[in-house]
């Protein structure tokens, strides 16, 4: 390559790189001229934000703590019976959706268009949704949890499922396997390390999600976050906020723990 | 879905710590974790004490909402575009934001860059924190703190994105050869020139490809941060649900599907562009 290309392709690279940061700061302007946004108004907000956080909402009330719990655990099993129900039906699904093990391509483009469908709408609009027909409570949270686990479960075992050694299968297939015997034998075996590994992932999301899911009816911490501010009391707020915290984050450690033991 | 990348990564490390664990211990401590998610579960199930027969009527009712729902009502199209296009606006700000504050604090929490371990140790803690709470809750505080309307939104994800950004622009950062910074420390460089000339040149492209992942993650919780009051399209699809017009929440849904979908389609564009080039 000579001189004059490399520096060319220099050339073209920095014009590029220009383009896009032009690009960025364009479409910035015109989101801050669409919110009204400016960087007083940012400060300011971090400002009163961190005002809040640290005058309104401190100390957190401890003697609210009781009334707290229980709702922290029902968070906790919410999450669990979605990710255990969610893991076993996404399982049995994602057999039909992976290319690998698919017994038919119609069937499997209709479970992966289901899993989208599942995944892609927001956890929150769901439960928006069922609460008008299941009422409040943790059964809706339990259901909404459910949907979003199975969508995102049947897409990460699907693709884990279309990354298995081949060379298995078409060995078990020359023997005169039947298609049961060749699941049972050459995928679920490779596959179960990933089972294991997205159930547990899932379970830090159904967590997140599921202080989500409170706030427009479905039961555990993010309604009783909800309520609080409602009434004023960011006292409470805060506890509940920080036990939001604890439970993510020893969900997290948790997990972590269980993949480095078994995996 | 936004930790996608994050995740499969960590599924990595977890198949190759597979190799080394003996398989017939594995087994047997598999077995025990086993019964105890089984335990655990119907465990879980007795406390939540569900109501299954309003799984029932429930399930009836839900088909009919459904059945209201079609066919979508798009009469109310202006506020709805609006309001959708104040959702960008708040995803864009707030990806923007967040990515210059994470890119300075990234180089301070990153362990082959930090000019201290206690403040690598600090800055990570600190954006482990934020990204423990859930975006719709800083979204909750921030409304309280400064009023409805986008600029909560804004801040919220900000946040939340930054906690997350801080994470992944180090772990890239740490994942530069060390040979690199080690030949620029031994010609006399001083840190900001390692880090210009030798750190920030490697990891480029994989910052590159966080902030297009970030931008879609943000973009999804743009548009629900309006269903408790931080606006944008979110608002809309909450208030039709609640006034009982399903017909127009349908119609709102199917527009932030649309735009949802479309970031996804785009980044993935280019995240495989960004590969090939690398």
């Amino acid at each position: 390559m000579s001189a004059e290309q490399l520096e060319r392709m220099k050339r073209t690279k920095r014009d590029q790189l220009i383009l896009v940061l032009v690009l960025i700061v364009g479409l910035s302007v015109w989101s801050a001229f669409g919110t009204s946004f400016s960087l007083p108004a940012l400060w300011g907000g971090f400002g009163d934000g961190a005002r809040f956080l640290f005058v309104d909402l401190m100390p957190p009330d401890i003697s609210g703590l009781p009334d707290l719990i229980g709702p922290a655990l029902d968070t906790i099993y919410m999450s669990f019976v979605a990710m255990f129900i969610g893991s076993i039906i996404a399982g049995a699904l994602s057999i039909f959706a992976a290319a690998t093990t698919s017994p038919h391509p119609v069937l499997q483009v209709a479970l992966r268009a289901f899993s989208a469908m599942f995944r892609n709408i927001p956890v929150i609009i769901w439960t928006i949704l069922l609460v008008a027909s299941f009422g409040l409570g943790n059964l809706v949270g339990t259901l909404s949890l459910l949907i979003v686990s199975i969508g995102m479960l049947v897409r990460c075992f699907a693709e884990s499922l279309e990354e298995i050694d081949m060379g298995q299968v078409e060995a078990l297939r020359a023997a005169g396997a039947s298609y049961w015997q060749v699941i049972g034998q050459a995928v679920l075996p490779q596959f179960l390390p990933s089972f294991i590994g997205w159930s547990l992932y899932n379970l830090e999301i159904n967590v997140r999600a599921s202080t989500i899911v409170g706030m427009v009816g479905g039961g555990g911490l993010g309604f009783a976050i909800q309520s609080g501010i409602k009434l004023f009391q960011y006292k409470d707020v805060s506890m509940a906020v920080i036990l939001v915290l604890v439970i993510v984050l020893a969900t997290e450690m948790l997990t972590n723990r269980i993949r480095r033991r078994i995996i | 879905m936004a930790n996608r990348l994050e995740n499969a990564a960590s599924l990595i490390t977890l198949e190759a710590k597979l190799s080394e664990t003996p398989k017939a211990n594995r087994n047997h401590g598999l077995r025990w974790y086993a019964l105890f998610a089984v335990v655990f579960f119907v465990f879980s199930l007795i406390q939540l004490n569900l109501d299954y027969a309003r799984l029932l009527s429930g399930a009836e009712k839900f088909a009919k909402t459904v059945s209201l729902m079609f066919p979508p009502d798009a009469s109310q199209w202006k506020h709805v575009l609006a309001a959708a296009v104040e959702s960008i606006q708040v995803a864009i700000l707030g990806t923007v934001l967040s990515i210059i504050i994470s890119f300075f604090l990234a180089f301070l929490a990153a362990d082959n860059t930090t000019p201290h371990k206690t403040v690598g140790w600090l800055v990570r803690s600190a954006a482990s924190l934020l990204r423990a709470i859930p975006t719709l809750i800083w979204a909750l505080i921030f409304i309280v703190a400064v009023g409805m309307g986008p600029l909560p939104g804004v801040l919220a994800i900000t946040v939340g994105a930054a906690g997350s950004l801080v994470k992944v622009f180090a772990q890239s950062l740490e994942e530069v050869d060390e040979g690199v910074i080690e030949a620029l420390r031994s010609t006399g460089a001083s840190w900001l020139q390692i880090i210009l000339q030798g750190v920030l040149p490697c990891a480029l492209s994989a910052l590159l490809a966080w902030c297009v992942m970030r931008f879609e993650g943000d973009l999804a919780e743009s548009t629900i941060l309006g269903a408790v009051g931080a606006g944008g399209i979110g608002f809309e699809l909450s208030h039709a649900m609640r006034s009982y017009r399903f017909d127009q929440a349908l119609f709102v849904g199917f527009v932030i599907f649309i735009m949802v979908f479309s970031v996804e389609i785009v980044s993935n564009r280019l995240k495989l562009r960004m590969r090939k080039r690398a």
